[in-house]
């Protein structure tokens, strides 16, 4: 099996932050649709990405797993460009995001389809004209067929029956679910999950990845999954990438990580309270 | 060491610097998006317009009635007596309320009820990511949320100009009234100080008001972060950087236009 050793930290704080940090990378057989290239961004004294490289293979489902707080949210913004780099370079499909205009951008979020952790929703409006949003932005259909389109995505979800709620009268899952749904409704190309799982209970959560499955079975695209949750991890991911303190631990098939030798790779993945991860 | 000593007392100016900075190229790209079609914002535009309205009339109506009658009415008046000149109320009003009061009172209760509902409800959709979503969508924010709170505010300040000095005004009748003053010589020395660039000066400056007081909230509410909090803190920098922005704006108006029409300088 050949690996690719990418970049290794050297400096002062480096070796012993990093020590975990082998940047190895199984190698997928696909191209990467989604490329960081020692991508570095702070906020003030807070370094959030630390010469982050990662690559998320076209066509497959791929989750970042991480401990809270490591910039996995920081990572969707890069590749949608509502967050710059400070260094390095964030590419979609090849076309590098920062360097962009603005109407290029705009046209190139036309291929995501993006669940913010929260939700998102828009306060003003209803839960079917928030799933409606994107069909009535975006494409010319009719009223008939938004509906059959939005009434089909709320059912997958479970949210038929909602759909004249407000979002503030939503319990968070039910707002997340809905994000889902307004997430799906275009069949983007490229679509990011902000931790879909978080706030659900396991049943729901265990029929949501069953829904992802589905859904990328059906459409195709190529899926990234933000997710603390291992088991929702084996259940779905094709693909895992480890992030932690701003950097890739390891990534590749989910099989191969599965059965990485890395000590903190083995600690994220199984859940255990001893090992490299503490609570600092 | 020394850098990082040096990054603790000169960061806030820094960043201050930087704000201000960013409200300037915020103010550009909304002149230019508002010109440049497509022109989405009409609906948003007319729901500001009517929601500042509803909001700003009856609270802007006492304060400048109160107002009027109080600082040049009664304090005026006073020392108008003093020099025997109280027949001149009239044409101090022209000085102190159209020229400075009315538009002041405006952007100040504007600032106060219109402005801090423009951050808090922005800086709630930011924190809810909303804002983040609307971009992801395709969808402006400058476009749709700045230009329309920007083009509103500023016919709305325009226009309560004028409704102020009209109350400013009914202020200094009441005090011409209430110190036992014929009205005869208060409208006298009124209409022989008014001019034309008295009125224009007025309602041009409260607009530019309305426009300082758009930017500088909708950019606070749009760069809040740090949960509910955050909104709390951005809803007062806004209010505070407004109000210098306007006090300093006000000062360098009021110089120009002296300077370039000398004959409004002559009481006569
Ligand atoms: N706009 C911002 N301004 C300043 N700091 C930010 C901003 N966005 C994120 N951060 C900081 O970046 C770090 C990483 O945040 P991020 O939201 O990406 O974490 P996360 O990995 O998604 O964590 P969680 O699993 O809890 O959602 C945090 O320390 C956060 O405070
Ligand atoms: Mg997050």
């Amino acid at each position: 099996m050949a690996t690719r050793q990418q970049h290794r930290p050297s400096g002062h704080q480096g070796e012993a932050e990093f020590q975990w940090h082998t940047g190895v990378h199984h190698p997928t057989g696909v191209p990467d649709a989604i490329e960081f290239i020692k991508v570095y961004k702070a906020f003030g004294a807070n370094h959030v990405l630390q010469g982050l490289d990662l690559g998320l293979p076209e066509g497959r489902i791929s989750m970042i797993l991480g401990p809270s707080g490591t910039g996995k949210s920081v990572c969707i913004k890069h590749m949608v460009g509502l967050m710059y780099p400070d260094e390095g370079d964030v590419l979609i499909e090849g076309q590098s995001v920062p360097s962009l205009p603005d109407d290029e951008l705009f046209e190139m979020r036309k291929k995501f389809g993006v669940l913010f952790q929260d939700g998102a929703l828009f306060g003003s409006l209803n839960l079917y004209d928030n799933v409606a949003f994107p069909l009535r932005q975006h494409t010319e259909k009719g009223e008939d067929e938004i509906q059959e389109i939005v009434m089909r995505r709320l059912h997958e979800v479970g949210l038929g029956d909602a759909i004249a709620k407000m979002p503030n009268e939503l319990s968070g899952g039910m707002r997340k679910r809905a994000g889902f749904a307004r997430a799906l409704v275009l069949d983007p190309k490229i679509v990011l999950f902000d931790e879909p799982d978080s706030g659900l209970d396991p049943v729901r959560t265990a029929l949501l990845c069953e829904l992802i499955k589905e859904v990328h079975a059906e459409n195709g695209g190529t899926y990234v999954v933000i997710t603390h949750d291992i088991m929702s991890a084996r259940r779905v991911a094709e693909h895992i990438a480890v992030l932690w303190r701003g950097r890739i631990v390891e990534s590749g098939p989910t099989a191969e990580l599965l059965e990485s030798e890395n000590a903190f790779v083995r600690q994220f993945l199984s859940g255990e309270s001893h090992g490299p991860l503490g609570m600092d | 060491m020394v850098r990082s000593i040096a990054d603790r007392a000169f960061l806030p100016t820094r960043g201050l610097l930087e704000e201000v900075g960013d409200m300037v190229v915020l103010t550009g790209r909304t002149i230019l998006s508002a010109l440049r079609p497509p022109y989405p914002y009409g609906g948003e535009l007319v729901s500001q317009f009517l929601f500042v309205l509803r909001l700003v009339w009856f609270p802007l109506l006492i304060t400048t009635v109160a107002i009027s009658y109080g600082a040049p009415g009664i304090q005026a008046a006073n020392f108008l007596r003093l020099a025997g000149a109280l027949d001149r109320l009239g044409g101090f009003f022209v000085l102190a309320a159209i020229r400075e009061i009315g538009p002041l009172i405006t952007s100040t209760v504007v600032a106060g009820i219109a402005g801090t509902a423009i951050t808090a409800d922005l800086g709630a959709r930011k924190i809810r990511e909303e804002l983040d979503a609307l971009q992801v969508l395709g969808v402006d924010p400058v476009k749709n949320l700045v230009v329309p709170r920007f083009l509103s505010l500023m016919m709305v300040t325009a226009l309560f100009d004028l409704f102020a000095l009209l109350f400013g005004l009914f202020g200094g009748i009441l005090a011409a009234v209430v110190n036992g003053q014929p009205l005869g010589p208060f409208w006298a020395t009124f209409f022989a100080n008014t001019t034309t660039v008295d009125l224009w000066g007025s309602v041009l400056k409260s607009m530019i008001f309305g426009a300082v007081i758009a930017i500088v909230c909708c950019y606070k509410g749009m760069t809040a972060s740090g949960g509910a909090e955050g909104v709390g803190r951005a809803v007062n920098q806004a209010v505070v950087i407004t109000f210098l922005a306007n006090g300093t704006f006000n000062y360098i108006f009021t110089q120009m236009l002296l300077a370039t029409h000398p004959n409004i300088l002559v009481i006569k």
